[in-house]
């Protein structure tokens, strides 16, 4: 029999033999492995999922017409999505404002697109429904009030241009309100139409007053984004909309550096926890170790020995827990976030390298500690 | 006799029953420090999203955008709050909870050139003594937190030369030329006044076209001596669930038993009810851009960090009871000699599991002060502020100590027991 081959007869045979021993150190390693693949997973996907959170708070980016008569249409626009990858924009409105009058009463209304507005600003509360087809109009709380209308009654709106005379009858569209908007801020005192509705009332097509969007991106990118934007697209001036982008970098920072800590202090207290347990379990063999060493073997072998039962515990226990706490990750995004989460390959080697590590350096101290004493002693349990 | 062995057993196994107790230690603090940080992450978020400012506005209940809708400027048609009453926010019911809150009244200023600009009155650093007795500095400087102070500093209203200073936005002050220190000239309907621009800053919003000066001085110059046409309110709200949205709509549709959970929870919609209750003819609304936002990330945190927690919890419980059970088993040569000599099964499953939760106890009792160190480093770095203790932690990390020794140590001792004196020597 090779050598080799013994080495390795050894060190199954020690773990099959002491079946029970070894599940308790085997478990030790998958557990600690679980709580480091799992935890580092959902630190790395944090951030992402976060970030989806906060745009909650709508725009954080909005493009202004750079001067007057600036040629600021849908198509400016567009150009302008497209500078930022489809993946980070989350949503993006067009605004175009006129003072159209209702029941009398100046209002001021404004064009968009409703499918952007719902995905940029997801936090207005529509009772009734949201537009969808031609002749609908969405109004603000404050003018349905004022006006005493509610979700399924018809309105006539007029448009008349600006510096024409008061009498003049002006333009009219009779439009059905589909629901009432209510935001807590300014846009429940504007009435909203698809910019199609607009541009037929008011007979010309008009450059956007505002354009916003709401982009997954941190406050440097986005500024990136915002610079690009202002050279590339003609007509346009890209601003940040500070309140939301610079409190959006100070709570995500925080929240980023909350879950980095608490990974840190879980991970460094199991490893150590891993650590002591391994310790006990080959304390344990102090009279195997003395037994060995007056049978005649070297110090080197039986370290060299102990570090192989380590090693395939860690192997084993890493694997089992890289698995574990991925599906452990899983969990925690399907329920917290909703949406399910990419296994990362390099965790797997990580996870084994690290619990390898941690198990060879818990079995060092004690085979160390055992081979130093003189065999007798060992054997006689001094 | 029972005591002696105990003690023996600590004396003469020092090293064992250190390491026992070291991994009990790391498990206690563990879970200690996870709780602690789990009970008060809500709180703590959900002073950090007040950097999103107000969540709530009120308003005067006559017709609240007649001066929007029509661009009537101060007139008498407009109703406006009483500045006397705004005490009285912080003495509804979930006072506590109200962060921080700043009167508006904005006017209209004519400068120089010629050029009309809003001109808004608030208080920027204001002290408040409340009818209930407390005392509280709020104003614009907590409730924009987002803005830059190009120039200049703060407005401080409690400093004594503050008397017409004024603050200048980003885009006005360069349009006019303006900068910290200048003085500047504006005609209202009160007629002309000069002011002292103390700083610049820049909101990246209207604001930045707009001047921000001391609520009293723009009373003054409009005539509206004691009144307000708006507050923000920033509150420390509860995420809305089915019960609040109900009660938004409409408070009277609820039961009596549901009135009074929705009237004690600290809901968007309970705090803007409450404020109504003290303000006389105001609307209080929550700002939904705000407020929605603020709860969504609210129950995302805290969820993530209940799991985050229960994977700790079960780590700390799988470490402690393994090694546990592997000590016991180890044992087994001095359980089957104490068995051999004589001693009842009872007598032994006691002494053994004495001696586990008396080592137990060390390591929970080390391992609690260890793990509520380890929440402050986690609170004080990530929020600058201290974990609060929570009591309801002491006996869950009790708990989940015993729990898991004995679960760790009854299967293995009473396996032990259950043997033949003869086997467990022999070593088989």
């Amino acid at each position: 029999m090779t050598k080799r081959k013994l080495f390795f007869r050894m060190i199954t045979a020690s773990l099959i033999r002491r079946r029970s021993r070894m599940l308790a150190a085997l478990l030790a390693v998958a557990v600690g492995a679980t709580i480091l693949s799992g935890l580092v997973t959902i630190y790395y996907d944090v951030p992402r999922q976060m970030g989806a959170q906060f745009r909650g708070y709508g725009a954080n980016l909005i493009l202004l017409p750079s001067g007057e008569g600036a040629d600021f249409d849908l198509d400016a626009m567009r150009r302008a999505a497209d500078v930022i990858p489809a993946s980070e924009l989350v949503g993006a409105a067009p605004f175009r404002y006129e003072t159209v009058s209702i029941h009398n009463q100046p209002v001021v209304a404004a064009g968009t697109e409703f499918a952007g507005v719902q995905a940029a600003s997801p936090y207005w509360h529509v009772s009734g429904t949201w537009p969808d087809a031609s002749g609908e109009l969405l109004l603000g709380q404050e003018t349905a009030r004022l006006l005493g209308l509610k979700p399924g009654e018809t309105l006539s709106v007029v448009f008349r241009p600006e510096g024409s005379d008061a009498a003049s009858r002006g333009t009219e569209l009779v439009m059905t309100v589909s629901g009432i908007l209510e935001t807590g801020g300014s846009e429940e005192e504007y009435a909203y139409l698809s910019l199609e509705d607009l541009a037929s009332l008011t007979g010309e097509d008009g450059t956007l007053s505002v354009a916003e969007f709401s982009v997954s991106a941190a406050q440097d990118r986005l500024r990136n984004y915002a610079e690009t934007i202002q050279t590339n697209v003609q007509g346009v001036s890209a601003r940040l909309v500070k309140r939301v982008a610079q409190s959006e970098s100070t709570v995500l920072t925080k929240l980023q550096a909350l879950v980095f800590l608490v990974t840190a202090v879980v991970l460094v207290l199991t490893m150590i926890c891993v650590a002591t347990t391994m310790t006990a379990v080959v304390t344990e063999r102090r009279k195997e170790i003395g037994l060995r060493k007056a049978l005649g073997a070297s110090d080197s072998s039986i370290v060299w020995e102990f570090m192989g039962e380590g090693l395939l515990l860690g192997c084993a226990g890493g694997a089992l827990g890289a698995g574990l706490g991925f599906a452990f990750a899983q969990a925690v995004s399907v329920n917290v976030f909703n949406s399910s989460i990419a296994f990362q390959p390099l965790l797997l080697p990580l996870t084994v390298l690290v619990s390898v590590v941690v198990t060879g350096c818990a079995c060092l101290l004690p085979v160390r500690s055992a081979t130093e004493v003189d065999p007798a002693l060992v054997l006689k349990g001094e | 006799m029972f005591f002696r062995m105990i003690r023996g057993a600590f004396v003469r196994q020092k090293g064992k029953m250190a390491m026992i107790a070291l991994t009990i230690a790391l498990g206690a603090s563990l879970a200690t420090a996870m709780l602690n940080v789990m009970l008060d992450v809500g709180d703590k978020v959900n002073q950090e999203l007040k950097t999103y400012g107000a969540n709530i506005t009120v308003v005067p209940k006559q017709d609240a955008v007649l001066e929007d809708l029509y661009e009537i400027e101060g007139g008498d048609t407009a109703a406006y709050l009483r500045e006397g009453e705004l005490g009285r926010i912080k003495t509804i019911f979930w006072a506590f909870n109200i962060v921080d809150f700043s009167p508006f009244l904005t006017a209209s200023a004519e400068l120089d050139g010629g050029e009309t600009v809003p001109l808004v009155g608030t208080w920027f650093h204001h002290h408040l003594e409340t009818p209930a007795g407390e005392a509280l500095d709020t104003g614009v400087q907590n409730l924009r937190s987002w803005w830059d102070i190009t120039e200049g500093e703060w407005l401080d209203e409690q400093a004594p030369q503050s008397g017409n200073a004024v603050m200048l936005g980003a885009s006005l002050a360069q349009r006019i030329g303006a900068a910290a220190g200048d003085t500047l000239r504006i005609r209202t309907r009160n007629g002309t006044e000069k002011l002292t621009v103390l700083g610049v800053y820049e909101g990246g919003g209207e604001e930045d076209d707009q001047i921000y000066a001391p609520l009293h001085l723009v009373q003054r110059l409009s005539g509206l001596e004691g009144k307000v046409s708006r507050v923000e309110v920033s509150a420390l709200t509860t995420p809305d669930n089915e019960l609040a949205e109900k009660a938004a709509k409409d408070p009277s549709s609820l039961t009596a038993s549901q009135y009074e959970t929705w009237y004690c929870t600290a809901y968007v919609s309970s705090i803007c009810y409450q404020i109504q209750e003290v303000i006389t003819d105001s609307i209080a609304s929550p700002v939904r851009q705000v407020a929605d936002s603020e709860g969504a990330i609210l129950e995302k945190t805290e969820l993530l960090m209940i799991l985050i927690t229960i994977l700790s919890l079960a780590g700390s419980a799988l470490g402690i009871s393994n090694l546990v059970t592997a000590s016991v088993m180890e044992r087994g040569a001095e359980i089957g000699l104490l068995k051999a000599i004589g001693a009842q099964d009872g007598a032994v499953t006691a002494l053994v599991l004495s001696e586990v939760l008396l080592t137990g106890l060390f390591g929970a009792v080390a391992g609690y002060f260890a793990g509520f160190g380890f929440a402050q480093i986690i609170g004080q770095t990530v929020f600058g502020s201290a974990i609060d203790m929570k009591p309801m932690v002491i006996p869950l990390v009790a708990a989940l100590v015993t729990v898991v020794t004995l679960a760790g140590s009854v299967p293995a001792v009473g396996m032990l027991v259950r043997l033949h004196p003869a086997e467990v020597l022999h070593g088989r």
